[in-house]
């Protein structure tokens, strides 16, 4: 492979983890709450999507106008009735820990339920792109990584553009930066919380549609996804979208190329790496997050 | 005075019915299920030194079971170096380790030092998944790491019978119930108590907060290690995700909150109940669904997250309270000795 094959397919791998991370620093900068079940929750979107690839046949990408409103209602109805209460409860605590540890165990539940119902085979569904490679002048990229990288840098315009002008963005935004005066100002910040987890979810479903062609599916798949998307929106700053997309891309560039000069362990220490030099020299990220570390 | 006596008889009855256990308890299975249990309660009350009493929601302790277990048992499988001394030199590193890794970790807040342990032991599951040797040392990779063995001997802690087992890790609870009950009531533990509750007001009242936290850090995780240690002894087998992995560092924290974090008795119920449940249901009906007894696992924490946040300790103090309200004569009677004793 050429070099700017290597470039390309780090790209497009590195936008879909700009994506998952997307879901999840949206949903920390708004409720301040680190969702451990991103992964999981990613891993059920995968599982939705291939079942009804088997079912229906239809492209995976169609799949999405019926994946990602599920996904969303699985986050409303989450944050609904899961995390609401437990943020209720902790009002008056300075560092909200339970939260977290509730998505934590969220995910347990999501893994093993998925486990129970699917079995653990790796599964992937092989449409008729999967195996394809395009070729652009020289470089040559799996049509399957290349069709993820547009999908993914396409939605996550849509959503910038949505949380700039749309008037749920504004209220999401709002609710961000100060929950009491959002409230005062008239925002139901109780249902902007829950639809901040919706929407948060909601992206995991594109990441899932544009992953299945390419990536083998399976109950613990979301763990690989997981630390990787921790490790994005901590480069990117925490809480920031443009972050979120560059930091996967930074990422999913440093894997790849770094794998062409260096064993797979060094690769995956050098992106844990990576991120605990940005961690210990600028917590705040790249792009800087307003929020206190 | 009597309502102290009282709670002195009840753990010391506890304490002497848990040693004759094994009298009762004779199949080698139900031995090895309590023998998890304990070990299980043991290491979440290590991690409540540092996530309970410090506040420092640490998602990596499986590092340091990994370390005590790893050194230990390199050590013993090169030189023969007992295990009961391993186990200090495994305590020794994970102590230098978690010192390494606190100094700039634990200037990071709340979630950042959350995602920061995430990554670490992440790291460490993947250099130990792909480290076969270190220089002469044999360190197997993913596949793992056996112990050696020789046969029965109390030096390298190998026994065919679980009862040995059965009592060293119940003198080890015993001895981590005791400094957690030591740290507690120190000043340790009270400076701890502050920078939990206001890191920025514990430092304005002079706490050198790093410092402390440092030193509850360095405790836990000797202690950790420790009970990586006994695993090795006791499983004579070591698998880095395992040993190491998200399912080590995360029980260890579920346990504690479900028991109640920050209270000296919390982890140690919650580590029992947690551990008995889960192989209650993998016994019952594990064979049938994979991943059941994990399920109803993740169940229990996120149910006791959402209606008992201060943990299963908490219910006791709720029903005495309640009892005290109804006919206050014992509830009274108990303060009224305390305050009398104290002055």
């Amino acid at each position: 492979m050429g070099f700017l094959s290597v470039v390309a397919n780090g790209l497009s791998m590195g936008a879909i983890y700009g994506l998952i991370a997307l879901g999840l620093t949206l949903i920390f900068g708004i409720m301040k709450i680190i969702n451990f079940a991103q992964g999981a929750l990613l891993m059920v979107s995968m599982m939705i999507s291939y079942w009804l690839w088997v079912a229906t046949g239809l492209s995976p990408y169609i799949l999405v106008l019926i994946v990602a409103p599920l996904m969303f209602l699985m986050g409303y109805f989450s944050e609904r009735f899961l995390i609401k209460p437990v943020i209720d409860a902790q009002k008056d605590v300075r560092e909200p820990v339970s939260v977290l540890l509730l998505t934590a165990a969220f995910a347990i539940v999501l893994e093993n339920l998925c486990l129970m119902l699917f079995g653990a085979d790796y599964v992937m569904a092989q449409t008729s792109f999967s195996s394809q490679t395009l070729a652009l002048g020289s470089v040559t990229v799996s049509a399957a990584r290349f069709y993820g990288l547009i999908i993914a840098l396409v939605v996550a315009f849509l959503f910038y553009m949505f949380l700039q002008y749309s008037q749920t963005g504004r209220n999401l935004r709002a609710t961000g930066q100060d929950r009491n005066a959002a409230a005062l100002m008239g925002i139901d910040v109780t249902k902007t919380y829950a639809i901040a987890f919706g929407i948060g979810t909601a992206l995991l479903a594109v990441a899932a549609v544009a992953l299945i062609p390419f990536y083998y599916v399976h109950p613990s798949v979301g763990a690989v996804f997981m630390t990787k998307a921790f490790i994005v929106v901590v480069l990117g700053g925490l809480g920031s979208v443009p972050g979120a997309i560059l930091g996967g891309i930074i990422i999913g560039l440093i894997e790849s190329v770094a794998a062409q000069y260096m064993t797979a362990t060094l690769t995956a220490m050098l992106v844990y790496l990576v991120f605990l030099v940005v961690l210990f020299i600028k917590p705040t990220g790249i792009f800087g997050s307003p929020y206190e570390w | 005075m009597k309502g102290i006596n009282k709670n002195y008889i009840i753990l010391a009855g506890l304490g002497i019915l848990l040693c004759l256990l094994p009298m009762f308890v004779t199949k080698p299975y139900y031995l090895q299920v309590i023998i998890m249990c304990i070990l299980w309660a043991y290491l979440a009350s290590c991690w409540n030194i540092i996530g309970g009493f410090a506040g420092q929601l640490s998602l990596g302790h499986g590092i340091y079971t990994a370390v005590g277990a790893y050194v230990a048992v390199i050590l013993f499988n090169t030189f023969g170096l007992s295990p009961w001394l391993g186990m200090f030199v495994g305590g020794g590193i994970a102590v230098l380790l978690s010192l390494v890794i606190g100094f700039p970790t634990f200037g990071l807040r709340g979630a950042y030092y959350a995602l920061a342990t995430v990554a670490i032991g992440e790291a460490v599951v993947v250099l130990l998944n792909n480290t076969g040797h270190l220089g002469q040392f044999l360190i197997g990779g993913a596949e793992g790491l056996s112990v050696k063995m020789v046969g029965v001997s109390a030096a390298a802690i190998q026994f065919n019978s679980k009862v040995p087992y059965y009592y060293i890790i119940l003198a080890m609870l015993f001895l981590i119930i005791f400094i957690a009950q030591w740290i507690k009531n120190s000043k340790l533990g009270y400076y701890l108590v502050a920078l939990r509750e206001d890191e920025d007001a514990a430092a304005a009242m002079g706490i050198d907060v790093r410092r402390n936290k440092l030193i509850a850090g360095a405790i836990s995780a000797f202690f950790t290690a420790l009970g990586g240690v006994f695993y090795a002894v006791l499983i004579r087998y070591l698998e880095p995700t395992a040993i190491a992995g998200a399912i080590m560092s995360n029980q260890m924290v579920f346990m504690t909150i479900v028991g109640g974090a920050g209270t000296v008795l919390g982890p140690v119920i919650g580590g029992i109940t947690l551990s008995f449940i889960s192989e209650l249901i993998r016994f019952y009906l594990g064979s049938q669904l994979m991943g059941l007894h994990l399920f109803i696992f993740g169940l229990i924490v996120m149910l006791m997250i959402i209606f008992q946040p201060k943990g299963l300790i908490e219910l006791k103090e709720r029903f005495k309270r309640k009892r005290g309200s109804g006919a206050d004569q014992n509830e009274g009677g108990e303060s009224g000795a305390r305050s009398a004793s104290g002055a």
